[in-house]
């Protein structure tokens, strides 16, 4: 345990308080939306799990970079670490999505640039795991999946600038535009309960990748137990 | 230029033992016109309809049989452990990139010559004249296709069940490859001049240079882990 | 940096691999000067082949280093490689070319002026003059391997690593090989053979070392009579 293990208690404590003063600041304080209603609500899940899980990527990124470069354990861990928490918050992302599409649009699923987008991403993730998994040589296996991470980076303004172009000029833009949230109107509590949640969120995060990276480290001391002999 | 130099060797070796065994593109050149066929009778595709659909049709049988050559690209270093022939001369890891990337695109433009005139037999298309175009852009996906498939396929090399993860891997990667090459295209068929399309090729050149750029720089660290 | 002439010196320093949870090689430390002409012996999973990947860089060391006349040598250091020649039990020769397409294929690589005479010296050298047009996929293995041996005699490297030459060679083939080897080691290379067949490959070389288990347990230079290296060895072979 020790200093680290109190850090890891508090941040998580603190991600619980937050978690449950956004929950009251989303389904209580905040009114509900002119349009939407009630199901407009679960914006303030759905807003800052997406923003987490482009965080992850960024984190499999500097994570990937810095492996390749250094070669240190410890920076594939938090490469690896991220892209298992990114599945998480990128699947999450998409199951909240769809229980907002389907009362707004009344569909599921619908071809809007951000939907597909996240959904690619998902599937870039998924493939990150799976290369890691089927790779025999440990260290072989980093080297790979950093290579995907810092590739799949590189991609992403690639892949939104093509998907964003493809919906634009093709279809009537959709409602999840960007540029399209009226920031000015929105009433003062919704964009506290939007920044409560998002502190929720990213406490969580991190608190979750605190937790898989000491998994990790816990892993590579097995590891070296079996190696060289207790220490 | 040694790098040069040394990409035309691995090239010359690449398209000898092609062509001395036929290994990959005769099998290339089969499944892509198999595709043509189980197109037409999945969707029976009219005849005016024809050109709406040649773009992503045309695309799904390249990256299909692209995607095949991909899983045979190191074929011939499996033999006699040649990879580690290849690994302990000083050549340059880039070289070994490029001749490989350039060995696929070449497969899958010869694909594409014959498959691109055999959908206008096949489906009774008019347009002749824009086959030039089109192979143009057929062009700039194929490089980009292969600059990323290349790297992935080495990547893949030792990994348990590679030709099922291979695809996994590159299809979501592609995507700006795809959209780019069937935008354009229809909006060939569509105004017959390549004017509109000028963002999407934009996207498809920037696509080529950055991972070619970035396969080149990061091949050494695959190939030798 | 090496010069060519002055004989390559080899330094291996602490050298550890790990392969999952088990040590291939642990903790080896190694000197080898200008013409050595080193036995490398044990049982099977010893660490032999692994040794003799590392040394050519086609495996990256988990700890300790390898260095060339003071250069650090792993797997980035392309330039250095042609310096190591290694003869492996699996050929290294593409089946689809011919004989001559594979020597003129590697000496392009090696970035050897391109000289079609010296091939076909170097065939005829090793018996395969009648076999330069065929596809090598028509070889045996043995002469698959003599086609091996010509690759490293145009080469020219300066450190020649062997694992298991003996294998699959007739008797001619093994005394051309043995020829090169001593001529390799008089002009001031190293060679380093891993091999069962201890008999032939003690009147060879110059020094023995022994692994055991991945360790480095006997590294003797060779005088008559040896019984220190045969009272180590005896624990590997049943008794006659």
């Amino acid at each position: 345990m020790g200093q680290t293990g109190k850090a890891k208690k508090i941040l998580g404590s603190l991600a619980l308080i937050f978690i449950v003063c956004g929950l009251y600041f989303g389904l209580v304080q905040a009114p509900p939306d002119a349009y939407q209603g009630e199901v407009q609500r679960i914006m303030y899940l759905h807003i800052p799990s997406i923003l987490t899980a482009y965080l992850s990527f960024f984190i499999v990124f500097i994570g990937s970079c810095l492996f390749l470069w250094k070669r240190e354990k410890r920076d594939d861990i938090l490469a690896h670490s991220g892209a298992e928490i990114g599945v998480l918050f990128t699947g999450l992302t998409i199951i909240e999505g769809s229980i907002w599409g389907k009362p707004t649009w009344g569909v599921w699923w619908t071809w809007d640039a951000r939907l597909t987008l996240t959904g690619i991403l998902f599937l870039i993730f998924i493939g990150y795991l799976m290369l890691r998994s089927l790779i025999e040589d440990e260290n072989r296996g980093a080297v790979c999946a950093a290579v995907l991470g810092i590739i799949g980076f590189l991609d992403i303004p690639l892949i939104h600038m093509s998907v964003y172009w493809w919906r634009t000029l093709h279809q009537p833009p959709s409602i999840l535009r960007p540029d399209k949230l009226p920031w000015e109107n929105v009433h003062p509590s919704m964009l506290i309960a939007l920044a409560v949640n998002f502190i929720a969120f990213l406490l969580l995060y991190f608190y979750l990748l605190s937790l898989r990276i000491h998994l990790g480290e816990l892993q590579e001391k097995v590891k070296n137990v079996r190696l060289y002999g207790p220490a | 230029m040694d790098i040069l130099r040394q990409t035309t060797w691995l090239l010359w070796k690449d398209l000898l033992l092609e062509i001395r065994r036929r290994e990959s593109l005769l099998a290339m050149f089969f499944f892509g016109v198999l595709i043509l066929f189980i197109f037409h009778f999945a969707f029976e595709i009219p005849k005016e309809k024809a050109a709406e659909m040649a773009p992503g049709l045309l695309w799904l049988a390249f990256i299909f049989t692209g995607t095949l050559g991909l899983a045979q690209l190191f074929q011939a270093e499996r033999e006699n452990h040649c990879l580690e022939a290849l690994l302990l001369s000083p050549v340059d890891r880039g070289a070994l990139y490029l001749a490989k990337v350039l060995f696929n695109t070449l497969l899958m433009l010869l694909v594409e010559l014959v498959v691109f005139p055999l959908f206008w037999m096949l489906f009774n298309l008019e347009a002749w004249n824009l086959l030039p175009s089109l192979f143009l852009v057929a062009l700039l996906g194929t490089v980009g296709f292969c600059a990323i498939g290349a790297l992935f396929s080495a990547v893949t090399l030792k990994a348990r069940s590679r030709e099922l993860l291979l695809p996994l891997l590159i299809f979501p990667l592609m995507i700006p490859v795809i959209l780019a090459t069937i935008r354009s295209m229809e909006i060939l068929f569509r105004t017959g001049g390549f004017e509109e399309a000028y963002d999407w090729l934009r996207l498809l050149i920037g696509f080529d240079v950055i991972f070619l750029t970035a396969g080149f720089l990061i091949f050494e660290w695959v190939i030798e882990a | 940096m090496f010069r060519k002439g002055t004989g390559l010196h080899v330094a291996v320093q602490g050298l550890s691999k790990a392969y999952g949870f088990f040590w291939g090689l642990r903790d080896i430390t190694l000197e080898f000067k200008p013409s050595d002409c080193i036995a490398l012996l044990g049982p099977n999973g010893a660490g032999k082949t692994t040794l003799l990947k590392l040394l050519s860089a086609l495996l990256s060391p988990t700890q300790g280093e390898i260095t060339l006349d003071g250069a650090r040598f792993d797997a980035g250091s392309s330039r250095l490689r042609s310096l190591i020649g290694y003869l492996s039990p699996h050929e290294h020769i593409y089946d689809g070319l011919t004989p001559r397409e594979n020597l003129l294929l590697f000496a392009a690589l090696y970035g050897r002026k391109e000289n079609p005479l010296e091939n076909e010296q170097r065939l005829k050298a090793v018996g395969l003059e009648g076999w330069s047009d065929q596809y090598a996929a028509a070889l045996s293995s043995g002469m698959k391997c003599r086609l091996a041996i010509a690759k490293w005699l145009l080469l020219k490297p300066e450190m020649m690593l062997l694992d298991e030459p003996y294998g699959v060679l007739d008797g001619s083939g093994v005394e051309f090989l043995e020829n090169y080897i001593r001529g390799l080691c008089s002009s001031g290379g190293i060679a380093v053979i891993a091999t069962h067949h201890v008999q032939r490959v003690l009147r060879l070389c110059s020094r023995a070392i022994v692994l055991e288990q991945g360790r480095v347990v006997f590294d003797e230079v060779k005088r008559e009579p040896w019984e220190s290296f045969h009272r180590a060895y005896a624990k590997f072979t049943p008794r006659e």
